[in-house]
C-alpha cells in the first residue's frame, strides 16, 4: 500500500511536467493545426538560458521567469518569422521547419554549452535527502510537491485564461475558423504567435522543473520528456487540453507503476515502451485520442 | 526559348545526351576518385534509397512517417544476423530482409494508417523510438546481441565481377559498395518510376491530394496505403541491407536506426523535392556533401565557415543543416528539383505529345 501510494505520488509529478509541455503541443496544434517538433528543444534551450542566468548571479526563481520570457519571444518570434510565411506557401511545410528547428536548436546549444558531462542545475524547491513529510508512509520530497503544485497552478492559470478572458476567446475563434475571426476583427497574427509563445513558455518552465528534479542539464534533456508529453497529448488528443493534462498524469503514473512492479520483465529502458504501446491500442480504438474531436472533413 | 515537342528528334537527342553525361559520370567517379570519396557516393546511394522509400508513403501519399529508421534497422539487423549466424551470402540477404520488412510494414501500415495528420506523425515517432529499445531488450540478445550491436559481419568472397575487373583490398571493397550501392539504386528509381506511371501511382497521388474524394472515386484507399507501406519499408531495407555490407556493424545507437535517421531521410526528401522521382538523388548528394564539408568546420578554423564557428569545438554541421532546410522551406518549398525545374523551364519547354482520344 505505501509502495503503491508511493508510485502513484511520484507519477503525478513526473505527470504533471508531461502535462506541461503536452499542453504546449495541444496550445499550439488548436491555435495553428500543426505540429511543433521542437517543443521539446525549445525547452531545453531554454532551460540552458536559465542555468546561464542564474549562473551569473541572478536568483533562480528570478531567472525562471526571465527564462519564461525569452521562451515565449523566442516561441512567438518563431511563428511570426518563419512559421507563417511557410504555412501560406505548404502547410505540411511547419512540420519540416519544427524538425529543423529541433535539430538547429539542439546543436546550437551543443556548440554553446559545450562541456560533456552537462551542467549542474538547482532546484526551485529544497532538494536536500531529507526533505521529505511522511504522509500515510509514502515519502513525499519537497521538490515533487513543488513541481505538482507549480505545474497545477499554472495548468489552473491557463485555463482561466482560455475560458475567462477576452485574448482566450479570440484564440478559441482563430482556432475553430481563422478567417471569420479575421473578418469579426480578431488580430489573429497576434493571436497565433502569442499561442506559439506560450507554449514555449510553458516549455521553459518544465523544462526547469525537470533541470531542477535531474539536477543535471545536457541538452538531451527534454527528448524522453518530449516523447512522454506527444504521447500524453496523442493519448488525450490533441485538440484537447484537458485531456493533455488527464493522460499525462496517468502516463505519469502508469510509468511509475510499470517500472515499480514488473522491473524484471520490462526494465527501466522498456517502461517508455508502454506508455507508446498504449497509444497503439488507443489510437485504434479511437484514431483522435480520447478526448480529441474527430475533424470533419468536406470534400 | 526553345520549344521542344515531346517523342521528336530534338528531344531524343537531349535526352541521349542527358543519359550518357550521366552514364560518364557514374563511371568517371569510381574510377578516378579516392577511396574516401568513393566511401561517400557508397553511403550516399543507402540514403537515397532510403529518402526515395520514404518518398513514396510521405512525398506521393502524403502519409507522415518518421517510423522509417525501423525498416532501414530491420534491414540492416537482417543482413547481420544471416550472414554472421547462419553463414548466408551477402546477395540473398536482399531478399530476406525486403520480405521480412515488407511483412512488418503491412503489419505496421495496417493499423497505423487509420490515424491520419498530426497523429500519424506522433504514432510513427513511437514506431521510431521504440525499436532500438527492443533491439536492447535482454529477452532479445539472443537474436540481436542486445545495446552492443552486432559487429564483423564480415564476407570474404567478394565476387568477381568481369566488367569492373579484380577488386581487391580496402579499395576495391569500396568501389564494390559504389557499384552495389548503385544497382540497388537504380532497381529501387526504375520500381518506384514504373509504380508512380501505374494506376497505383495515381491511386497514391489522389489518396495524397484528398482522401475522401480518392474513395469515392473508386480507390481502395485502406488496401493502397498498407500496400505502399510494405513496399516503402522492404525498399528501406534495402538501403538498410546496404549499410550493413558497406560498414559491418549494427548497432542499437546507429545514426540510422534510430529516430535521427528518420529525420534525415525525410530532409533528404525534401530538399531535393518531395513527391518527384528524381527529388531524392539530388537531395542525398547534397546532403552526404554537405555533411562531410561542415562536419571539419569546428575543428580548424580557416575560411569564412571557420571564422563564424571558431568559438566553439563542436561541429555545426547540423545546425548549418536546420537552417539550410528552413531556408528551402521559406524560398523553395517544391526543393531544388523544383527550383531545377523552373530554371530549365526558363531555357526550354517540352510540349506533351498529343493526348486527345484518336477515332
Amino acid at each position: 500500500m505505501e509502495r503503491l501510494l508511493q508510485y502513484i505520488f511520484d507519477g503525478l509529478s513526473f505527470g504533471a511536467i508531461y502535462a506541461l509541455l503536452a499542453l504546449g503541443l495541444v496550445v499550439v496544434f488548436r491555435g495553428t493545426g500543426h505540429l511543433n517538433f521542437a517543443q521539446g528543444e525549445m525547452a531545453m534551450f531554454c532551460t540552458f538560458i536559465i542555468w546561464q542566468i542564474n549562473d551569473w548571479g541572478v536568483p533562480l526563481i528570478l531567472a525562471v521567469v526571465i527564462g519564461m520570457v525569452f521562451g515565449f519571444l523566442l516561441g512567438a518570434g518563431t511563428e511570426a518569422t518563419v512559421i507563417r510565411s511557410v504555412a501560406k506557401k505548404s502547410p505540411g511545410g511547419v512540420f519540416v521547419v519544427s524538425i529543423a528547428l529541433f535539430l538547429g536548436l539542439n546543436s546550437l546549444a551543443t556548440m554553446i554549452w559545450d562541456r560533456a558531462e552537462g551542467y549542474t542545475m538547482g532546484s526551485l524547491f529544497p532538494n536536500k535527502p531529507l526533505d521529505f513529510v511522511r504522509v500515510l508512509g509514502a515519502e513525499w520530497r519537497y521538490k515533487f510537491i513543488g513541481v505538482l503544485v507549480v505545474a497545477l497552478a499554472l495548468m489552473g492559470l491557463l485555463f482561466l485564461l482560455f475560458s475567462k478572458t477576452k485574448f482566450g476567446l479570440a484564440m478559441r475563434s482563430v482556432a475553430s475558423n481563422p478567417e471569420s475571426a479575421r473578418l469579426v476583427g480578431v488580430p489573429s497574427g497576434v493571436v497565433l504567435a502569442s499561442s506559439w509563445g506560450i507554449a514555449a513558455a510553458m516549455g521553459a518552465l518544465s523544462g526547469a522543473l525537470v533541470g531542477g528534479i535531474n539536477g543535471q542539464l545536457t541538452p538531451s534533456l527534454m527528448f524522453s520528456v518530449f516523447i512522454y508529453a506527444s504521447a500524453a497529448a496523442t493519448l488525450g488528443g490533441l485538440d484537447s487540453p484537458g485531456g493533455a493534462v488527464i493522460a499525462g498524469l496517468s502516463i505519469g503514473i502508469g510509468e511509475q507503476l510499470v517500472a515499480g512492479y514488473i522491473p524484471g520483465w520490462i526494465g527501466q529502458d522498456l517502461k517508455l515502451s508502454v506508455a507508446l504501446i498504449s497509444i497503439f491500442v488507443v489510437l485504434l480504438v479511437k484514431p483522435s485520442g480520447l478526448f480529441g474531436s474527430l475533424k470533419v472533413e468536406r470534400v | 526559348m526553345l520549344k521542344i515537342k515531346e517523342g521528336s528528334l530534338q528531344h531524343w537527342a537531349i535526352r541521349i545526351v542527358g543519359f550518357a553525361l550521366l552514364a560518364l559520370l557514374v563511371i568517371y567517379i569510381p574510377t578516378q576518385s579516392e577511396t574516401a570519396r568513393i566511401g561517400q557516393f557508397a553511403s550516399a546511394f543507402t540514403l537515397i534509397i532510403a529518402a526515395m522509400s520514404l518518398n513514396m508513403v510521405l512525398g506521393f501519399t502524403g502519409q507522415i512517417s518518421l517510423g522509417h529508421s525501423a525498416f532501414f534497422g530491420i534491414g540492416g539487423y537482417t543482413a547481420a544476423i544471416l550472414i554472421r549466424d547462419h553463414g548466408w551470402s551477402p546477395g540473398y540477404t536482399f531478399y530476406a530482409a525486403a520480405v521480412i520488412a515488407f511483412v512488418v510494414g503491412c503489419l505496421i501500415g495496417l493499423p497505423v494508417l487509420r490515424i491520419r495528420g498530426a497523429y500519424l506523425a506522433l504514432v510513427t515517432l513511437a514506431v521510431a523510438v521504440l525499436f532500438p529499445t527492443l533491439l536492447r531488450w535482454k529477452k532479445l540478445e539472443w537474436l540481436t546481441d542486445g545495446a552492443k550491436g552486432i559487429d564483423s559481419v564480415k564476407y570474404d568472397d567478394l565476387p568477381v565481377w568481369p566488367i569492373l575487373g579484380e577488386l581487391k583490398g580496402r579499395d576495391g571493397r569500396a568501389v564494390f559498395s559504389y557499384w552495389l550501392g548503385l544497382l540497388v539504386l537504380v532497381i529501387v528509381y526504375l520500381v518506384c518510376r514504373g509504380l508512380i506511371r501505374s494506376r497505383v501511382g495515381r491511386s497514391l497521388i489522389a489518396i495524397r491530394d484528398n482522401e475522401t474524394a480518392a474513395a469515392v472515386m473508386g480507390v481502395n484507399v485502406t488496401r493502397t496505403k498498407v500496400l505502399i507501406f510494405g513496399i516503402s519499408a522492404s525498399m528501406c531495407a534495402l538501403a538498410g541491407v546496404l549499410a550493413t555490407l558497406n560498414s559491418g556493424v549494427v548497432t542499437p545507437d546507429g545514426q540510422f536506426v534510430t529516430l535521427l535517421g528518420s529525420i534525415i531521410f525525410l530532409l533528404i526528401m525534401v530538399v531535393g523535392g518531395a513527391g518527384t522521382l528524381s527529388g531524392p538523388i539530388i537531395g542525398g548528394l547534397v546532403y552526404v556533401w554537405l555533411d562531410n564539408t561542415t562536419r571539419g568546420i569546428g575543428t580548424d578554423s580557416s575560411g569564412v565557415l571557420g571564422f563564424v564557428f571558431g568559438w566553439t569545438d563542436q561541429s555545426p554541421a547540423t545546425l548549418i543543416l536546420g537552417l539550410a532546410l528552413i531556408v528551402i522551406m521559406l524560398f523553395a518549398p517544391t526543393g531544388l528539383m523544383g527550383l531545377l525545374r523552373k530554371l530549365t523551364r526558363r531555357i526550354m519547354t517540352i510540349i506533351p505529345r498529343d493526348i486527345s482520344p484518336t477515332q
